[in-house]
């Protein structure tokens, strides 16, 4: 950071050019960073997740780059345990109820505990909301922190009416429930004491993906066609609804191209091809080692082997290594590549109004976060 | 002290912000390191900081931000000098110790292990317990209401495919209630003969026994599928279906806990709780057949013509699967220990040839409701 750029921002022209966002972190950090994390989440059979996911969070936040000043997450793992464990107590004697009322309904009728899943989509919506105000008031940016109000339920119900119009109209709806949705979200939204809104359109969000919906059915059938389709959504999703975010005068503002992240689908499916090349490589190698240590089986030896002590822990090391590397190439492409297209399109308008913002907002729990987890459901 | 004290300096290092916690208004301030470090701003008054509660947070590469411990909780200086920042770092003994190091990840390690190895304790030792002393406590009625719910889903899945032959009911009739008086269950227990393809028989929670038609038809005698039906009643008489219920609930659960959302887990949680609950599940089925060759004794008729009929139906199975995974013990197993308990009979025949035909064509008229 020269110190150059600062002087003239600091007097403020009366007509500020448009502040752009960018990443400064390094590539090679991030890779090692979850590399690492894979490797201690095998060990500690998954509970490092919670320190995981702090600590990509904390890259990725602190090397965020806005105006020139760069944000901060002040999570930590150990909230994140907490969160999952209350969550836990919680569940359980909702999965009991949930158990004895559906087998109240099936003795009713056949299958008629069905509509129960509702019940559990619209939990999972609660928790999405929660986890989100989690990670907003974890957010913070020149000393002030973002937070948020609203409630969690009332949030859940939208999330299901809307998601039954999406259903009835077969996925038209789908741009008017995500503007509902982010409405009511960005509302609820602050940064210290700017209220956020959203000023995304749902028909602006329809006129440039309608044809996407009309691809789909051919993705269906022709399936190497439907990374393009999807990577073609998220890129528009993206772009729609950066655009729509305003913190009261400060506007954002995203020129992301549409293909922007094709090739980043493509490369991990890439990458997935190739580790699964290479596990099944590394099995025939393995089969054929130890079927030459036993002086070779018979023909159709295959359940023989099958039985085998040594192969199968040889079959269990790739399988782990699979997990291992599949892990690294979805956080590394998906979130960081991801992350940093995306920011790198991002032009902020008018962030004067952010330079002298008063402090507010409580901060929340992590147990929203505990929620998303325990019913795995994951939001943004 | 200072390093920035000549106005002119400050144009060759880049500047310190501070911001306050209050606001997010960005000063550029001017650090001096006395007995605290004080941070002074043109124009306004100055904020000292002690150097032992300065605490490092996270900062892109280039930059050094810290917080206090006394200060608000968001107050933060950003020093992008380096030579400014080597000596804040020196002064500030206590500064990395927010920091998660390689000990703190030791003893997350440490915590998860003992937390895996007390999962595994529960789930092979204090399950099992907790699923034996629970089954019976379980109200009947509430066993019942399971048994009508899965009852109402079977019904759905096989159609309504009882079988219906008078002649046929009555036989089978003589023979469960032979059974089940035998085997000291009371009238509660219902059972049918169902007309699938899948060779088969299992009992439901609250006393429901279903034969399937196709184990019938490669039945040759009555004693085979006597041994079944006891065998079932078996798993009615020791709430298997209960202990079942409880034990997979709990270890699905517990392994749940591990491996939350790292992808392409589901293998491993899946074989793990193959693993368990396959063995729970022999035990139970040993225990089934101990009983049934308790009852075939009592009735003076030997065991040893029900693992024929498994044997049958099942073929050797050593060979084809993996034996740790298998949710019953190898048909070949249970041939044998049958076999050893085979004694002459020594009561009279369980049903007649006549009976015996009746209730192989059983299923022989269309199936009614």
């Amino acid at each position: 950071m020269n110190q150059m750029n600062w002087v003239p921002l600091h007097r403020e022209p009366p007509q500020p050019p448009p502040s752009s966002v960018s990443f400064t972190g390094n590539r090679g950090d991030f890779i090692r960073l979850v590399m690492r994390g894979a490797a201690l989440e095998l060990v500690t059979a998954g509970f490092y997740r919670f320190w995981l996911a702090t600590d990509i969070r904390r890259h990725l936040w602190s090397n965020t780059l806005i105006d020139g000043d760069t944000a901060e997450y002040t999570g930590r793992g150990k909230e994140l345990l907490i969160g999952f464990l209350f969550a836990m107590a919680i569940l359980v004697p909702i999965y009991l109820a949930y158990f004895l009322v559906s087998v109240e309904a099936e003795r009713f009728k056949g299958f008629a505990s069905f509509p129960l899943i509702l019940a559990f989509y619209a939990f999972g919506q609660f928790a999405i909301y929660r986890a989100r105000r989690y990670r907003l008031t974890r957010t913070v940016w020149r000393g002030v922190r973002f937070w948020m109000d609203g409630s969690g339920w009332a949030y859940a119900w939208r999330a299901v009416l809307w998601g039954f119009l999406v259903i009835l109209t077969l996925g038209f709806a789908l741009p008017w429930r995500e503007a509902a949705l982010e409405r009511y979200k960005m509302r609820h939204s602050w940064y210290g004491d700017l209220q956020g809104s959203f000023e995304g359109r749902g028909l602006e969000f329809f006129k440039r993906a309608w044809w996407l919906w009309l691809a789909v059915p051919f993705a269906i059938v022709l399936f190497p066609l439907f990374p393009f389709v999807y990577a073609q959504f998220k890129a528009i999703e993206w772009r729609w609804w950066l655009s729509g975010i305003r913190f009261a005068a400060v506007r954002v503002e995203s020129k992301l191209p549409r293909a922007a992240l094709i090739g980043l689908y493509w490369k991990v499916i890439g990458w997935y091809a190739l580790a699964c090349i290479a596990v099944g490589i590394y099995f025939a190698v393995c089969a054929g080692i130890v079927a030459a240590l036993h002086g070779g089986f018979q023909q159709g030896a295959q359940p023989e082997l099958l039985k085998n002590i040594p192969m199968l822990v040889l079959m269990i090391i790739g399988y782990l290594g699979l997990i291992l590397s599949l892990n690294v190439v979805l956080r590394v492409y998906l979130l960081r590549d991801v992350w940093v297209a995306v920011l790198e399109s991002v032009q902020v308008h008018d962030i004067g109004a952010a330079a002298n913002v008063t402090a507010k907002g409580e901060l929340a729990t992590a147990l929203g976060e505990g929620f998303a987890d325990g019913l795995d459901v994951a939001g943004f | 002290m200072s390093i920035s004290e000549d106005g002119a300096l400050h144009r060759d290092h880049p500047p310190t912000v501070f911001f306050d916690g209050a606001s997010s208004r960005r000063r550029i301030v001017r650090l001096v390191f006395a007995d605290t470090l004080e941070i002074s701003e043109t124009d306004a008054a100055s904020v000292c900081w002690v150097y032992d509660d300065i605490r490092e947070a996270d900062s892109p590469p280039g930059m050094l931000r810290v917080s206090c411990l006394s200060a608000p909780v968001l107050a933060r200086l950003e020093v992008r000098d380096t030579a400014l920042a080597a000596e804040l770092r020196s002064r500030c003994a206590r500064l990395g110790e927010n920091r998660i190091d390689g000990r703190a990840i030791a003893k997350i390690v440490g915590w998860s292990l003992a937390a895996v190895v007390s999962i595994v304790m529960v789930v092979l030792f204090a399950i099992p317990f907790a699923a034996d002393r629970l089954a019976p406590l379980v109200p009947e009625a509430l066993e019942k209401r399971l048994g009508d719910a899965s009852d109402v889903q079977i019904k759905a899945i096989f159609g309504s495919g009882v079988c219906t032959n008078a002649a046929g009911q009555a036989a089978y009739a003589k023979l469960l209630n032979e059974l089940r008086r035998t085997a000291g269950l009371d009238t509660a227990v219902q059972s049918a003969v169902v007309s699938t393809k899948v060779p088969n028989a299992f009992a439901l929670p609250g006393g429901k026994v279903y034969l399937f038609s196709a184990l019938l038809e490669k039945a040759r005698n009555p004693d085979e599928i006597a041994g079944v039906l006891a065998h079932e009643l078996g798993h009615l008489k020791h709430r298997d279906n209960m202990r079942g219920l409880i034990y997979n609930g709990g270890t699905s659960f517990l392994i749940g806990l591990l491996f939350g959302d790292v992808t392409g887990s589901g293998a491993l949680i899946f074989a793990s709780r193959s693993l368990v609950t396959a063995s729970h599940s022999r035990e139970a089925e040993e225990n089934a057949d101990s009983f049934a060759i308790e009852v075939m004794h009592k009735l003076g008729r030997s065991p040893k013509p029900m693992g024929e009929l498994l044997f049958r139906v099942t073929g050797k199975e050593g060979d084809s699967s993996l034996t740790l995974m298998a949710s019953h013990p190898l048909t070949e197993d249970r041939l044998k220990r049958m076999s050893a308990e085979d004694r002459p009979p020594s009561g009279p025949p369980l049903l007649t040839d006549k009976e015996w035909a009746a209730l192989k064509a059983i299923c022989d008229e269309p199936a009614k409701k």
